[in-house]
């Protein structure tokens, strides 16, 4: 009886391998927890989002925040390859500072909150760019998908740092609302994110 | 005449003031919503004071043109106005800070009906029904 035992590769890949009886196995076991001992200690640390942070955005006449931010970020200056962000922002956190914007804007006419409630980015990689970073990644917003770049800035100042971005999306390419009226197409993203070492 | 129509315009202004602020009072124990940083005491004081100074020279004024139904044409008018008045309530673009703004045309509206309240239950007092 063989046993087919999957586990990462120092370079990130996936490697497999085929053992045929117990000392075999053992030693694939002790492979595989090499590995990943190997993988924790090359990726980059994790960061804990702080509960102060602040997503604007505006567009011609209309403007406001989301007050809900969660996800996943890794980020290490010095190994951007293992860095990573993977966030969501909740849609029916929107606020205007109106009742009855908020009410619209998560309506089917714009967000549709009831049936795309999250909007998500997830990076493919991160550069360097000047004196910041730029994060390229997939952005899903009101049910599409479109690869954006995220240029922003990081400020570290020992356990906790800071997440500066601003960024410009078209709505109309994600759909939302009606192509002209008082909102503008290209819609500012001011994005500050405080964050704590895990 | 006038001045007591000036007098009835302030103890009702005032009059709708104290009422606004007891009911802010109730409203934030039992909802939660604290809008004071918004609509303070000054605030309420000086809009329902100002509406009661309109009222009287409103009131005035009709009574020196419309002789004969001015308090009728009055009292539709000052409702009327109260009732349109409430669209501000709901138009205005609260500070993003706010937590619930969809709590703050409850506050408001009923506040925006006080003075046209206060008026028509103390004018007796001060002018006497024509009726």
């Amino acid at each position: 009886m063989g046993y087919l035992i999957l586990y990462p590769t120092p370079s990130y890949g996936v490697g497999y391998l085929l053992t045929y009886n117990k000392n075999h196995m053992k030693k694939a076991l002790l492979l595989a927890a090499f590995a990943c001992a190997q993988l924790s200690a090359w990726a980059a640390p994790t960061w804990q989002i702080g509960p102060k942070y602040n997503i604007t955005f505006s567009g011609g006449e209309v403007g406001g925040i989301f007050k809900t931010l969660k996800g996943t970020i890794a980020f290490d200056e010095a190994d951007l390859n293992t860095s990573s962000f993977m966030v969501s922002v909740a849609v029916a956190s929107i606020n205007t500072g109106n009742a009855l914007m908020n009410k619209h804007a998560k309506s089917a006419d714009w967000f549709d909150a009831a049936k795309y409630p999250e909007i998500k980015f997830t990076t493919n990689k991160i550069v360097k760019s000047g004196t910041g970073y730029q994060a390229t990644g997939t952005l899903e917003l009101h049910g599409i998908k479109q690869e954006v770049s995220i240029p922003f800035t990081f400020k570290a100042a020992g356990k906790t740092a800071m997440f500066n971005g601003t960024f410009e999306i078209s709505r109309t390419t994600f759909q939302i609302g009606k192509p002209s009226g008082e909102v503008s197409d290209k819609i500012k993203l001011v994005i500050a994110v405080p964050v704590t070492k895990n | 005449m006038v001045k007591k129509y000036y007098l009835l315009g302030a103890v009702s202004g005032i009059l709708s003031a104290v009422a606004s602020l007891i009911y802010q009072y109730v409203y934030k124990e039992s909802l939660g919503a604290d809008f004071s940083g918004i609509i303070g005491i000054p605030a309420v004081v000086g809009s329902c004071l100002t509406g009661g100074l309109i009222a009287a020279t409103g009131y005035w004024l009709l009574e020196k043109f419309i002789k004969k139904h001015s308090e009728i044409v009055f009292n539709l008018l000052f409702t009327i106005l109260s009732f349109a008045s409430i669209v501000g309530a709901f138009a205005m673009k609260l500070p993003l800070t706010v937590e619930m703004p969809e709590l703050f045309p409850g506050l408001v509206v009923p506040m925006h009906f006080l003075p046209a309240l206060a008026w028509m239950t103390l004018k007796p007092m001060f002018v006497g029904s024509k009726s």
